[in-house]
C-alpha cells in the first residue's frame, strides 16, 4: 500500500509540473495582452507599461514562472485584475459553492446509479435492464444544460417546488460562513431554517449534475455485475435461498464498493465540467462559471492560479479514490487469486 | 421489498416539495417592497471611475449622480447636482453651482470640497484616492481637455479647459463624472472600489459577487423620492432562464432580451418590452493598410453588395435596424437625406468585374464569435455578407473568434474586413466619428479607428468640431466630415442595435434613456 501511494504521489508531482508548464504557457500564448484588456481602449501605453512593472509582468518568463509558483503555494494569488478583489478570496467563496453542489450530485449520482443497477440485477427482468442501460445512455447524450432547463420549467415553472435559481433568498442573510458550504454552515451554528432554505436551492441543481455521475456508476456497475465471476457469486447466494435486500447489502454491494468510487473519482473532473453548465442554468454562484469567465475577461492571475489549483484539486481526487478503492477492494484485501 | 425502499424515496422527494414552503415568496403581485432586475453577468467594481462594462455603470447608474445629467429620454442636458451651470464666452470655463441641502448615502454634505474629490481623485496622480491599480480609462479620454478643477465659493466649482471642446458637458452627465463620497475611502480603504457612496435614489448595501447587489431606498434623496423599498441587481446568466423568471414573477425587470423573443411576448400580459434604438453602431471595416482595399472601388463594392435592411431583419432577428451613417439617427450634423449607399447589385457586379484582380483569392472576414448589442449572433451577421457577396462574385472566407481576440486582431490591423461595432459614451457626435476617423486613433496595439484611414482634412474637421461651441455651426463641421467619410469609405456602418428593456407589467415609471444608462430609481407598482 505504502508503495502504491508513493508511486502516486511522485505521479502527482509529475503532473503538478506539467501543468503548471502547460497553464503558465497558455496564458502567454493567449492573443491579447491581459494589461491591455484590463485597461480598455483609452489608457495610454506608458500607463499600461507602468502597470506590467508593478505586476512584474515585465520580468523574464523564468522568473514570472518561478514567482507563479512561489505565489501559489503561498496562497498569496494577487488581485483579480478584473474586479479587484484578491483572488484567493473569491476561492475561498466560489469553491465551496461548487463542492456543496458537486459532492451531493456525486452523492445523488452515485446512489442513484447504484440504485437502477442493483435493481435490474436483482429482478432482471426487460424493463430494469432497457432502464438501466438507457440512464446510462442518457448522461452521455443529452446535454446537462437541457436537462437543466427541463428540470427547472417542470419543478420551478409548474409545480413550483423550487426556486428558479440562486444559491440563497436574495433578501435574507445567509448563514455565517466558516466553511463556506452553506449546509455545513448551518448545521455547525443550528440555523435550521438556513438549512432548510440552502437545501430548498440546493436540491434542483445538485440533481441536474447528478446525471453525470449516475449514468457513469449505472453504466459501470450494470457490465459489472454482468462479469461471470460476479454472476456466479450472484447464483450460488440465490441457490442458498437469501432474498434479494440480503443479496444486495451483504454481498454485492461490496463488490460494487470499489469500482464505483474509482467511477465517481474519476468523474470529478468531468463533474468541474458539468457544474459550469449546471452554474449557468440554475445561476448558481460557483467556481466554473468564475473560471470560464475568468478566461474569457483574461483575468490572467485568477485564471492561471485556478487552473492550477482545479487540476491539482481533481488529480486529488482521483488519487484519494484510487486509494479507497484498493482498501475497499475485497480481492486485495484477501491477497486474491488475482494478483 | 424494494418497492418498500422505492416508496420512500417518492416519499423524500416529496418531504422536500415541503421546503418550497420556507424562503421568500416570490409573488406576482406587484408591490413597493423589493424591484429585482436580471442580468447576464455581474458588476465588476462599483467605482464610477473604474469601470467600463455595462453591468457596472446600470448599477452605479441607480446609486450615483452628477452635476448634469441627461433629460430623461432624450439628449439634452439638464441640472441634477448642479442646480445651474454657466460656459464662459470663450468656452474656456465651466462653473457650476452646487445644488443645497444634499446629502451622500454617509451624510456627508455636497459641497465645493465634496464634489470636487470625484474630479481631483481622477486627474491628480498624487491624490489619496488615485489609486494604483485603478485605470482612470475615461478620464484620460473624456475629459482630457480639463487642466484645472477648483473651489470658487462654498458651493460653487469651477472647470478650466486648456481648449475648447462642446462635447465636456455631456461628458459630465456620464458615469464617470458621478460624484462619491470622500469620506468612503477612509471608511472602506481598499474595498473602496465595491463599496460606492453616492446621492442616488438608492443607496448601496451589500455585494455578493455573481448573485446579487442589494440596494434600498435613500429616505433623504433631494429629488422626487423613490417608491421601492428595496432594489436588487440580480445576476441570471442563461437568456432562457431569465425570461422564464420574468414570466413566473420571480424577477421584475431584466435585459439582454434576445429580440426573437419579443413577438411572442406581444400578447403576453404579465410582460411589457421597451425597445428604441441604440447608442450604437455595428460596422464593417476595411483594413486599408492591406493592398486590395485600398483601392476605393473595391471598398465601394463591397458596399453596393450587402442589402442593409434584410441584414438587420435577419441578422437582428428585429431587434435593430439598417445604419445609414456611422452613427444613430438624431446625433448633430446627423444629413437630412437618408440612404448614404444604397443597395445596388447590379453597380457592385460590374466593380467586380472592373476590378477582378483584387478579387482573385478569397477575401478574409474576421468576426467575434460573442454576441454584442449591436450584433446579437455576430456570426450569422458574417454568414449573411458571406453570402450577399458572394452573389456578385466576391468569395469569403470567415474567421471567427472570441472578442478579445478578436478587438487584438482589429487593434493590430491583422485582418482584412472585419466585424465590430461602437457603443457611444457621452451621446455626443465627436464621440463616434473622432473613433473612426482621427489619424490619432490609428495607433497600432491601441486603435479605435480600426481601417487605420488617415486624411489631414478630415482631422482638421474633427479638431473644428470640438473647438466650436455653437451648436449650429458644429453641425455643419459634421456634415462636412460625413460627406469625407461617404467619399472615402474606410467603415460601412451595417446596423443599429436596440435598447431592449422587459418589465413586469405591474411596474410602471421606467423609460429608457438615450445614452443607454438604465434609470430605475422612479419605478413603482401600477
Amino acid at each position: 500500500m505504502l508503495g502504491f501511494i508513493g508511486r502516486k504521489v511522485a505521479y502527482l508531482g509529475f503532473v503538478y509540473l506539467l501543468a503548471s508548464v502547460a497553464i503558465f504557457a497558455a496564458m502567454k500564448l493567449i492573443p491579447e495582452d491581459p494589461l491591455v484588456a484590463r485597461y480598455g481602449k483609452h489608457v495610454p501605453l506608458e500607463k499600461i507599461e507602468a502597470e506590467r512593472e508593478r505586476l512584474g509582468l515585465d520580468r523574464s518568463l523564468g522568473g514570472q514562472f518561478w514567482e507563479f509558483h512561489i505565489r501559489f503555494w503561498s496562497g498569496d494569488w494577487e488581485n483579480s485584475l478584473r474586479t479587484g478583489r484578491p483572488a484567493a478570496e473569491d476561492l475561498r467563496k466560489y469553491l465551496p459553492a461548487t463542492i456543496e453542489l458537486s459532492g451531493l450530485a456525486m452523492l445523488f449520482g452515485g446512489g442513484a446509479g447504484i440504485a437502477v443497477a442493483m435493481y435490474s440485477r436483482v429482478r432482471g427482468n426487460e424493463f430494469s435492464k432497457k432502464a438501466a442501460m438507457s440512464l446510462g445512455g442518457m448522461g452521455l447524450i443529452v446535454p446537462i444544460f437541457w436537462i437543466g432547463i427541463v428540470m427547472l420549467v417542470i419543478f420551478g415553472v409548474w409545480l413550483e417546488w423550487f426556486p428558479m435559481g440562486g444559491r440563497f433568498g436574495m433578501l435574507e442573510a445567509p448563514p455565517k460562513a466558516v466553511t463556506g458550504l452553506y449546509l455545513v454552515d448551518c448545521l455547525l451554528s443550528g440555523s435550521w431554517g438556513k438549512l432548510a432554505e440552502a437545501l430548498y436551492y440546493l436540491l434542483l441543481p445538485s440533481c441536474c449534475l447528478a446525471v453525470y455521475p449516475m449514468a457513469g456508476v449505472t453504466a459501470m456497475l450494470y457490465a459489472r455485475l454482468k462479469e461471470p465471476e460476479v454472476d456466479a457469486l450472484y447464483v450460488s447466494l440465490r441457490s442458498k435461498g437469501y432474498g434479494s435486500l440480503r443479496i444486495v447489502f451483504g454481498h454485492l454491494l461490496r463488490v460494487a464498493s470499489a469500482p464505483v468510487v474509482t467511477v465517481l473519482g474519476t468523474t470529478f473532473g468531468g463533474l468541474l465540467g458539468g457544474a459550469f453548465l449546471t452554474e449557468t442554468v440554475f445561476s448558481w454562484p460557483g467556481i466554473g462559471r468564475y473560471m470560464v469567465s475568468s478566461i474569457i475577461e483574461r483575468d490572467l492571475f485568477v485564471a492561471q492560479y485556478l487552473l492550477l489549483m482545479l487540476i491539482l484539486l481533481i488529480f486529488c481526487v482521483a488519487f484519494f479514490s484510487d486509494v479507497v478503492a484498493k482498501a475497499l477492494d475485497p480481492r486485495g484485501k484477501e491477497g486474491g487469486d488475482e494478483r | 421489498m424494494l418497492s418498500r425502499l422505492a416508496s420512500l424515496g417518492i416519499g423524500v422527494v416529496f418531504a422536500t416539495g415541503l421546503f418550497s414552503g420556507c424562503g421568500e415568496k416570490t409573488s406576482a403581485e406587484p408591490s413597493d417592497e423589493v424591484f429585482i432586475f436580471a442580468r447576464g453577468s455581474d458588476a465588476q467594481k462599483l467605482d464610477p471611475a473604474d469601470v467600463e462594462d455595462g453591468e457596472s455603470v446600470n448599477t452605479l447608474a441607480q446609486i450615483c449622480e452628477g452635476l448634469v445629467r441627461f433629460k430623461s429620454g432624450t439628449s439634452e442636458i439638464e441640472p441634477c447636482l448642479a442646480e445651474a451651470y454657466t460656459i464662459s464666452e470663450d468656452g474656456l470655463r465651466y462653473r457650476f453651482k452646487l445644488r443645497p441641502g444634499v446629502e451622500f448615502h454617509d451624510g456627508t454634505p455636497l459641497n465645493a470640497d465634496t464634489a470636487l474629490f470625484s474630479f481631483l481623485r481622477q486627474m491628480n496622480e498624487e491624490h489619496p484616492g488615485h489609486l494604483e491599480e485603478a485605470s482612470f480609462s475615461y478620464w484620460r479620454y473624456l475629459y482630457q481637455d480639463i487642466e484645472k478643477v477648483e473651489k470658487v465659493s462654498d458651493m460653487e466649482i469651477e472647470f478650466r479647459l486648456r481648449e475648447p471642446n462642446a462635447s465636456l458637458i455631456y461628458s459630465l452627465a456620464v458615469f464617470p463624472a458621478y460624484l462619491i463620497s470622500p469620506k468612503a475611502l477612509d471608511t472602506y480603504g481598499d474595498a473602496f472600489q465595491r463599496n460606492p457612496v453616492g446621492t442616488g435614489p438608492y443607496r448601496f448595501v451589500e455585494w455578493r459577487p455573481d448573485e446579487a447587489i442589494l440596494m434600498e431606498r435613500n429616505d433623504l434623496y433631494w429629488g422626487e423620492k423613490p417608491t421601492m423599498k428595496r432594489l436588487v441587481m440580480t445576476v441570471v446568466p442563461d437568456n432562457t432562464v431569465r425570461l422564464l423568471q420574468l414570466k413566473k414573477g420571480a424577477i421584475h425587470g431584466m435585459d439582454g432580451l434576445q429580440p426573437a423573443e419579443i413577438p411572442a411576448l406581444e400578447n403576453d400580459e404579465t410582460v411589457t418590452v421597451y425597445q428604441d434604438v441604440g447608442l450604437n453602431v455595428g460596422y464593417l471595416v476595411y483594413n486599408l493598410d492591406v493592398e486590395r482595399l485600398a483601392r476605393k472601388e473595391v471598398r465601394e463594392a463591397i458596399a453596393l453588395a450587402i442589402d442593409r435592411d434584410s441584414l438587420a431583419k435577419v441578422g437582428l432577428s428585429g431587434g435593430g435596424r439598417a445604419a445609414n451613417y456611422p452613427l444613430p439617427v438624431g446625433f448633430l450634423g446627423y444629413p437630412e437625406n437618408e440612404d448614404a449607399i444604397p443597395y445596388d447589385p447590379e453597380r457592385a457586379r460590374e466593380l467586380v468585374a472592373r476590378n477582378a484582380d483584387a478579387f482573385e483569392e478569397p477575401i478574409r472576414l474576421n468576426v467575434m464569435i460573442d454576441p454584442r448589442p449591436y450584433f446579437p449572433d455576430p456570426v450569422s451577421v458574417a454568414s449573411f455578407i458571406q453570402g450577399e457577396l458572394e452573389k456578385v462574385g466576391i468569395e469569403v472566407d470567415v474567421v471567427s473568434s472570441d472578442f478579445k481576440a478578436h478587438l487584438d486582431d482589429l487593434r493590430n490591423g491583422e485582418i482584412e474586413l472585419g466585424l465590430i461595432g461602437w457603443i457611444g459614451d457621452n451621446g455626443d457626435t465627436d464621440n463616434f466619428l473622432s473613433v473612426f476617423f482621427a489619424s490619432w486613433a490609428a495607433e497600432k496595439g491601441t486603435a479605435t479607428n480600426y481601417s487605420f484611414y488617415r486624411n489631414d482634412e478630415m482631422d482638421g474637421l474633427l479638431r473644428a468640431g470640438r473647438r466650436e461651441t455653437d451648436m449650429a455651426k458644429r453641425g455643419e463641421i459634421y456634415e462636412r466630415a460625413l460627406e469625407l467619410w461617404r467619399r472615402d469609405l474606410p467603415i460601412l456602418p451595417l446596423v443599429h442595435g436596440d435598447n431592449i428593456v422587459a418589465l413586469n407589467s405591474g411596474y410602471e415609471g421606467f423609460e429608457l434613456q438615450r445614452i443607454a444608462d438604465l434609470r430605475l430609481g422612479w419605478i413603482r407598482p401600477r
